[in-house]
């Protein structure tokens, strides 16, 4: 009998790298300045949620932990074609490292029903990779991370991916339930259809799941359970560079032999 | 474990290191731990733990004795080869919770990253990702430093009442020591606790071809998505100037360049004397892995680029002018001069 999977989708809104500007003064990013978008290899978690999808039926559900705000980026994947939203919120996750953030998108992958967990690859603002590989652990399920793309044996409950290695690729076949990270860059992201647009910004509300609604304790989640915490931050002066620009070869080559890689 | 998840702290001491192979091939970020390991050793009077997984690996754990570990510890079947997450992280899993060590450190590789989380989690232990600086402060606590905020600002990461505290560390980054055949250590085999049975994973087919090494090249030229997947103009310019070919990520992702030469936060940290980006953005997943360079070198067709803000040296131009233009010049006149 094949399943028609539930495919919960994690995605995270991120101050946008692309427009941090730099402060003039300081020389550093000005992070407070950036928009809200979703982390870019979120998109490719979307897409190959929905492709997967496409392919296989059943439904996609995204997920985002974060405050009320965060519903905007549940809209952005309702749009794109994600069938309903969950917003987990609660100001008991405040302060989550790695660990709780992974028990409570655990937490809700189940609340949710979910065959597979789809996530980006890491996200631009904290970029540890932690969380899917936390989310498999937490729930006990098979992962698989740096995935370039999926190929669904759904008939003997396997997802089957191929990963990006160092120095190569390889296919691994897992069984489901599975935590699968996308690798970023590796799939064309869809664009949305003006009609799910007006849907997603007109008529959609998400789910809101609460620690309470997820049988999370207080102790489990936010601060009190994340076992790191930041001792310090030192800025680092950015490098010192010339930044010399010539238009002409003749010129870098007079600049270059200034320097003492070239005589 | 109490409630909260924290544990007598004292219960846990010596620092392990996971010495990395895929059929005997090991790492070379292994090595850069196993030596940078050895200063919080050194601190902390504790041992150096090389942990070492795989299939006939006993040449792996007697290089890892010559490279510095006090012990080595090897999970020796054929269930971990090749490498899978679930196999691997319950493994060590079971490993850390029987024999507490106080310090882990994993090599930043997709591999570390793909399973240092299915030890920490069980573990309720903290887990830094990506350091590039690692230390012990006067209580021995792990002072484990991570770029954020795209370089500009370094985080200390301390965990202070779970143990181990974890970390993965950045390929390239550190420098491996040389081996030293004199080293003794003590090798033990340790209980495999994977059944091939429970396994949740299968690996079908596996292709690994180009691991070159660039972090220790002197001259780079790194290719990126300005050059569309024609190489030629940049493999020019690197034989000119007798330099290691390294990529972007776009570069990379495209297929144009294998993976291992890929430069950055997700790619490798490298540390030449010269370093020509060519079309290459500049974003600053890029800039995280190539800012160590003494002589960073752009050629990119828009002058607003971001590169440029981190070049010491650009050039305003078509990057097929440009490199067989320099090329040329470079070998006609003998420029090529380096002092060293
Ligand atoms: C989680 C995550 C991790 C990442 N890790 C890394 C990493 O490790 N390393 C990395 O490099 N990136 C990484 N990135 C990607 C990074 O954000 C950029 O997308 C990537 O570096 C862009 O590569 P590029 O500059 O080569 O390509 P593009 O962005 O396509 O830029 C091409 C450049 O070439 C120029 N150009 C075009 N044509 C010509 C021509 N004919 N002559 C001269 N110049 C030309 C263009 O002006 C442009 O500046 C990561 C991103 C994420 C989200």
């Amino acid at each position: 009998m094949t399943i028609e999977p539930t495919i919960v989708v994690g995605v995270k809104q991120v101050p946008d790298d692309d427009e941090v500007g730099i402060d003039p003064d300081t020389g550093h990013l000005d992070r407070a300045s950036a928009p809200a978008v979703m982390n870019r290899p979120d998109r490719n978690a979307l897409e190959a949620a929905l492709s997967l999808r496409d392919e296989t039926g059943g439904e996609v559900l995204a997920m985002t932990m974060g405050p009320p705000t965060a519903t905007d980026v549940l809209e952005s994947a309702v749009a794109l074609g994600c069938d309903d939203a969950a917003l987990i919120s609660d100001r008991k996750f405040a302060g989550s490292d790695t660990w709780p953030t992974s028990l409570t998108l655990a937490a809700a992958a189940e609340a949710l029903d979910a065959d597979v967990v789809v996530c980006g690859e890491e996200t631009t603002d904290s970029s540890t990779g932690q969380v899917p590989p936390g989310i498999a652990a937490h729930l006990g399920w098979a992962q698989l991370t740096y995935v370039e793309a999926l190929e669904p044996e759904l008939e003997e409950g396997k997802l089957v991916a191929t990963r990006d290695v160092e120095g190569g690729h390889e296919v691994v076949a897992t069984d489901l339930p599975v935590v699968v990270a996308v690798a970023y860059g590796e799939n064309e992201p869809r664009t949305a259809a003006l009609h799910r647009k007006l849907y997603a910004e007109n008529e959609f509300e998400p789910m809101e799941l609460s620690a309470d609604d997820l049988g999370l304790e207080e102790h489990e989640v936010g601060m009190d359970a994340s076992p790191t915490e930041v001792g310090g931050m030192e800025t680092v002066d950015p490098v010192e560079r010339e930044r010399e620009v010539v238009e002409d070869v003749d010129d870098l080559l007079e600049s270059l032999q200034e320097t003492e890689v070239m005589a | 474990m109490s409630d909260d998840g924290t544990v007598d702290v004292d219960e846990y001491s010596d620092v392990w290191v996971f010495v990395e192979s895929h059929d005997g091939d090991v790492m070379n970020v292994s090595w850069e731990l196993l030596d940078e390991a050895t200063n919080l050793t050194e601190q902390l009077g504790e041992d150096l733990v090389a942990l070492v997984v795989g299939e006939d690996c006993d040449d792996v754990a007697e290089a890892a004795i010559e490279r510095g570990a006090d012990r080595a510890l090897v999970a020796d079947d054929p269930v971990f080869e090749p490498y899978r997450a679930d196999p691997y992280g319950e493994q060590f899993r079971a490993l850390v919770e029987a024999r507490k060590p106080a310090i882990v450190l994993i090599g930043g590789t997709h591999t570390g990253r793909d399973f240092a989380g299915r030890v920490a989690v069980p573990a309720h232990a903290g887990l830094t990702a990506d350091c590039t600086e690692i230390d012990v402060d006067e209580d021995g606590l792990l002072q484990a430093r991570r770029p954020a905020f795209g370089g500009n600002v370094l985080a200390t990461i301390l965990c202070q009442d779970h143990r181990p505290q974890m970390a993965t560390i950045r390929p390239g980054v550190f420098e491996a020591a040389d081996p030293d055949p004199d080293r003794e250590g003590e090798i033990a085999h340790v209980e495999v606790v994977v059944d091939e049975a429970d396994t949740m994973s299968a690996v079908r087919e596996r292709e690994v071809g180009d691991t070159a090494d660039i972090t220790e090249a002197d001259r780079i030229v790194a290719v990126g998505g300005g050059c569309d997947g024609d190489l030629e103009p940049v493999r020019e310019l690197a034989d000119a100037l007798d330099a290691d070919l390294a990529a972007s990520r776009k570069a990379v992702d495209e297929g144009w360049v294998e993976g291992a030469r890929q430069v950055g936060q997700t790619g490798k940290t490298v540390r030449p004397e010269l370093y020509v980006a060519v079309g290459i953005s500049g974003a600053v997943q890029h800039v995280e892995g190539m800012n160590d360079s003494d002589v960073v070198v752009a050629i990119n067709d828009d002058p607003n680029a971001p590169i440029f803000e981190h070049a010491d040296y650009g050039i305003v131009g078509d990057l097929f002018d440009v490199c067989p233009d320099l090329a040329a010049r470079i070998e006609e006149d003998g420029l090529l001069e380096v002092t060293q």
